[in-house]
């Protein structure tokens, strides 16, 4: 029996694996090996198809795009971390807002593009930076999981800090901001994530090219060159590598803390 | 300095979160009255939106798409998130593996479905070199599948960890102590193990409805709601009404519809949980 359990464990985790596998080799395929059809049969390496990515000019190319959407998706996380660790500290304090939270966490945000596209009409910030920006500016699953964490911090430890006559700044830089580094880590590359992922909202909410993010960018060259597999490839993988690098370094704290979160 | 002062540091989430989640929540329904392409005065005319979805075929394909695609993901997402729980428990490689499994969901979705597009496509996929792929850009079943296993692809991870936190916390005397009575293995899972996951299966039932609902980015990605409109999910049916064809207004009654129907189905899973307890 256990025999069995390890096979289909395994083939599954290869089954998993494999679109990873597959987008590092075909990165690296000489072109003409793409071409001749024989993919399989003659093994080869190449840059060509990197070098390729870098043919529009740097901004409107891939390279910065990528470099574009590594900056506006790092401040939204920045933006929400911020906003969500303010928030979790006014709740730990007393503040009863956190059914307001709650609620609006069972909203699908996805499912809102159409009030959300008349919002930004009314407010004149469509295909703006804003428009990227401001509605990601916080986020009620950050709150929530911030708060969370600071639950588990003993109230006596603030309430020893405050007899020693520290103040909300002193409190949230010097105690809570170390404690609850590793929720942080994990909330931010959640929100990191999620913000990076977004296909349709930016498309539609923000067309213009000078905000075209990486996503949308290889969204259109799969449209335009379905077959050119090198390129395409390329661009996946340096567009993917990041947040598996991010993962993997923070991979312990990401899963536990959504183990946390679950027991809850 | 008094404590009280503290509640304003929750003012930036509030006001944003108000401004650009609550109030859309909300504004849909003004919306949804409008006769509007976005560029054009709106024009209000009352339920009539309301009226013509209800007689639009088109709304009803999309509806029966979105529960035959909701239970084929739905089935199969459960069975092997129990299935890899139970069988990395306790296994030496429990950890990395969860690590690989939890991956897909939060790499790059564009360079995923490139991944996937590249691999399976029928005509030039490297998969079709080697054995013969199913014409998904016939068939709209196939087309199914595809979208079904980039779904399961993407979540299974999360899936896993939900079975497997459950399963951590079943005391192991309970299993020990039904092995001393001479229970085999297969009917300590069957009596003992699986009806103390039944919460587990419970969220994740709901989980997995929520994540199939939104499946519609996967759709947009691999096969733009065909071949045929055979993919056309309610999501899916919503971003092309509202801002492919330009239809506004009729997209924001949808909206709510959609909204509804969610939050019926999530009340029904709500009862039925707290039946349980």
């Amino acid at each position: 029996m256990r025999w069995l359990g390890h096979i289909f464990v395994w083939t599954v985790a290869f089954l998993v694996a494999l679109p990873f596998i597959w987008m590092a080799y075909a990165a690296f395929i000489p072109p003409e090996v793409v071409f001749s059809g024989d993919i399989f049969g003659q093994l080869g390496f190449s840059l060509a198809n990197f070098e390729v990515l870098g043919r529009d000019g740097f901004w409107e190319g891939f390279w910065g795009r990528l470099l574009f959407s590594v900056l506006l998706t790092g401040t939204v996380t920045l933006l929400q971390l911020t906003t969500g660790f303010l928030a979790a500290y006014a709740i730990k304090e007393g503040a009863r807002l956190l059914p307001f939270f709650l609620v609006l966490l069972a909203i699908p945000v996805e499912l809102l593009l159409v009030p959300l596209y008349g919002l930004l009409l009314g407010l004149n910030i469509l295909d703006s930076i804003w428009a990227l920006v401001l509605p990601f500016a916080a986020s009620p699953f950050i709150v929530f999981l911030l708060f969370q964490g600071m639950r588990t911090v003993p109230e006596e430890l603030l309430e020893a800090a405050r007899l020693d006559g520290a103040g909300h700044r002193i409190l949230l830089t010097r105690i809570l901001l170390p404690l609850l580094r590793p929720q942080l880590i994990a909330a931010g590359v959640l929100a990191f994530a999620a913000h990076w992922n977004l296909v349709l909202y930016p498309r539609i909410m923000a067309g213009s090219d000078e905000l075209k993010t990486v996503q949308t960018w290889i969204t259109d060259l799969q449209r335009q060159n379905p077959a050119d597999w090198g390129p395409l490839s390329a661009a996946a993988l340096a567009a993917t590598l990041p947040l598996i690098i991010i993962f993997l370094l923070y991979e312990r704290r990401i899963v536990e803390t959504f183990e946390e979160g679950l027991k809850g | 300095m008094g404590r009280n002062s503290a509640h304003w540091f929750a003012l930036p989430a509030v006001g944003l979160l108000g401004l650009f989640l609550l109030y859309p929540f909300l504004d849909v329904l003004r919306f949804s009255t409008w006769d509007w392409t976005g560029l054009s005065e709106p024009e209000v005319i009352g339920l009539e939106n309301y009226h013509n979805i209800l007689r639009d075929p088109d709304f009803y394909n999309s509806l029966r798409i979105t529960l035959i695609f909701g239970v084929m993901t739905l089935i199969p997402f459960v069975i092997f998130s129990i299935l890899l729980a139970l069988a990395l428990d306790g296994q030496p490689y429990e950890r990395p593996l969860k690590a690989l499994l939890f991956l897909p969901g939060l790499v790059t979705l564009g360079g995923a479905t490139v991944a996937w597009y590249t691999l399976f496509s029928p005509e030039y996929g490297a998969l079709a070199s080697v054995f013969p792929i199913p014409r998904w850009d016939q068939s709209p079943f196939w087309a199914l599948v595809l979208i079904m296993l980039f779904t399961i692809w993407r979540h299974i991870g999360y899936g896993v960890l939900v079975v497997s936190a459950r399963l951590k916390s079943i005391p192991k005397t309970l299993l020990e102590a039904a092995a001393v009575d001479g229970a085999t293995a297969a009917q300590a899972f069957r009596h003992i193990t699986l009806p103390l996951l039944r919460p587990a299966i419970t969220f994740l039932v709901v989980i997995g409805t929520v994540l199939s609902l939104q499946s519609y980015t996967a759709v947009f990605l691999l096969t733009r709601g065909g071949p045929f409109g055979g993919t056309e999910v309610l999501g899916y049916f919503l971003y092309k009404t509202g801002f492919e064809v330009g239809r506004l207004g009729y997209a924001a009654a949808l909206t709510v519809i959609i909204l509804v129907l969610t939050l019926a189905f999530a009340l029904a899973q709500a009862r039925l949980l707290r039946e349980e307890k």
